[in-house]
């Protein structure tokens, strides 16, 4: 998406292969013919606004076919989109928006009509922010961070062309693919499985955001669009099981018999779900992938369906680096444990807030690391195993989330005194998030105004799915820290009961 | 069925399990309980299918939206609209 080149291409396809289908979004399938007219139009309405060449604008990435054109439009024009989530709430929207010196607020109908609101401009918001570059970057995205304000980070374009090649040299992919793509919009694994399979000609299911955790559903769209390619966070791969369990199928080839490529990606595939998946994707040669926004994919890893143990992420793919750094940051040489740092061909030049730069990458023999914050093992054949985070992230449904950042965004709340967040096993999300709060004195806050305050700072993710709202002081350890371990002892000796 | 009766059961479920020992007194017709995160995509899901069975709701004839559900007051008037049972 975040290119030039990119648009050019998918508006070549429009051209000479316009009948091609290039998304199935629900009941509709547009070509590449209809891609193209959209996104013409689009550029039409964009060119009316007579926005100053470069200028940045926000796109809320809603998955539909007529947000992608826009925002094929907004790289034709040579603007720069900030694409968040759309349930990013209101108030962290229109920061990030200010932070990144953005114009106007662009949304598409379902019948391709753009709506603009101009951004009042805030210097004082933007101070620190460098202004986005669209010579590097047509593309912002934000970290799935759980912070109220997200961090925005340039895709680079030519990041964006490198990784596009080399996805396509991997996988052997062709115009013939069909992909899903799962993950919202705004997700770096969108740069996969919608924006490469759009530079290629390919098709693209999109999984409405509505329907995500519809088993049935889900299994019903993967079987009748007979996908090529998968790519997805363990959930989506138990959902696609249990919506296809006593469909009727070729017990010959599972019920995704068509799938070449089955990526895991984004959590730990649980051990219980690789044998079941096997089967229902007998075609399928299965990578473990890892990356994140920063730094796109890092590592992959070709998976033995027979294999047991942790599932390693594999080894550093084609152009990156690695490097493993011990307790005292020093580099570790061979088999050893420690913090990874990556330098991948695909990777930001920086975030757009200046000040995070100096911490987040790290310059080595000239190349610039980053800091990713995960603690991997690496053994004598050079084969990384991930063994958690170096600092406070869990994963919730696949998103990476900062439990400290969900709790200073409790603690802004002027009646919370102080607030601790613990991550509970969920068999479905994989961890869901608890909340223990003391209220200040004499305050009637309750957990419903809590959540409505979280709901405007946070991520829908990011918001605990329990509160337990209290006038009592948090419990603390000997040395006075919450004592985050009881809390969550607690929480569970109570759900048991 | 009254309104009152299909608001009420409706208000115990969703605080049964969704706000399970919490002080849920505050929570009103009009409380908005996806912005809020009380119900995520998978709880809606689950609500749906409880309302389906709860109320004899033929959920495969009918388009939902996430609005549908967004407070106790939208979910009581789709109940409403569609429950046979329910008489206005």
């Amino acid at each position: 998406m975040p290119s030039p080149r990119l648009a050019e291409t998918v508006a070549v396809h429009g051209h000479q292969r316009p009948h091609s289908i290039a998304l199935h979004y629900n009941d509709q399938a547009v070509t590449y013919g209809r891609l193209h007219d959209l996104t013409e139009s689009l550029r039409g309405q964009l060119h009316r606004l007579g926005l100053p060449s470069g200028s940045t604008v926000c796109v809320p990435a809603h998955k539909t076919p007529q947000t992608i054109a826009l925002l094929l439009a907004v790289f034709h024009e040579g603007l720069v989109a900030l694409a968040p989530s759309p349930d990013l709430g209101s108030a962290a929207r229109e920061r990030i928006a200010r932070q990144a010196r953005v114009r106007q607020l662009l949304t598409v109908d379902a019948d391709g009509v753009l709506d603009a609101t101009p951004v009042a401009p805030d210097e004082d918001e933007a101070k620190g922010f460098a202004t986005p570059d669209p010579e590097r970057t047509r593309l912002l995205l934000t970290t799935s961070g759980s912070t109220g304000t997200p961090k925005i980070v340039p895709i680079e374009s030519a990041g964006f062309e490198a990784f596009a090649d080399w996805a396509v040299e991997e996988f052997g992919l062709t115009p013939g693919e069909t992909a899903f793509s799962y993950a919202p919009l705004n997700f770096d694994l969108a740069l996969l499985d919608v924006w490469t399979f759009l530079r290629l000609g390919a098709s693209v299911v999109l999984v409405d955001k509505e329907k995500a955790t519809d088993a049935g559903h889900l299994a019903a769209l993967a079987t009748g669009h007979r996908l090529t390619f998968v790519q997805g966070v363990p959930m989506m791969y138990r959902l696609l099981l249990e919506g296809s369990a006593g469909r009727p199928e070729d017990p010959a080839t599972g019920a995704f018999g068509t799938v070449r490529h089955a990526i895991f990606t984004g959590d730990r595939l649980p051990a219980d779900l690789l044998a079941p998946i096997a089967s229902a994707f007998s075609g399928a040669a299965f990578h473990n992938v890892f990356g994140c926004t920063e730094t796109n994919d890092s590592f992959i890893h070709r998976v033995d369906p027979a294999a047991t143990g942790p599932m390693p992420i594999g080894r550093p793919l084609r152009g990156t680096e690695a490097l493993v750094l011990d307790g005292d940051g020093q580099r570790v040489d061979g088999a050893g444990t420690g913090e990874l740092l990556v330098a991948t061909p695909f990777q930001t030049r920086g975030y757009l807030r200046e000040e995070l730069n100096g911490t987040a990458f790290t310059r080595i023999d000239g190349r610039d690391f980053y800091r990713t914050g995960d603690i991997v093992s690496r053994d004598a054949d050079g084969l990384y195993v991930l063994e958690g985070r170096a600092d406070w992230h869990v994963k919730v449904r696949g998103v990476r989330t900062n439990l400290q950042e969900v709790e200073s965004v409790l603690a802004a709340h002027p009646d919370v005194a102080e607030a601790v967040v613990v991550p509970l096993p969920d068999p479905q999300a994989g961890v869901r998030l608890h909340a223990h709060v003391t209220r200040r004195p004499g305050t009637g806050l309750t957990s419903l105004r809590l959540r409505t305050h979280s709901g405007r700072h946070l991520p829908r993710h990011a918001i605990p799915a329990s509160v337990h709202l209290t006038d009592a002081p948090l419990p603390r350890t000997s040395t006075g820290k919450p004592d985050r371990n009881l809390i969550k002892q607690n929480r569970l000796k109570e759900i048991d009961a | 069925m009254s309104t009152t009766d299909i608001a009420g059961q409706i208000r115990a479920y969703v605080v049964g399990q969704f706000l399970a020992g919490e002080d849920a007194s505050d929570l009103t017709g009009d409380y908005d309980l996806i912005e809020s995160g009380v119900i995520d995509s998978l709880g809606l899901v689950r609500l749906l299918s409880h309302l389906t069975q709860a109320f004899d709701i033929p959920a495969d004839d009918i388009e939902f939206t996430p609005d549908d559900f967004r407070t106790l007051d939208s979910i009581t008037a789709l109940v409403e609209a569609h429950a046979p049972a329910a008489v206005a």
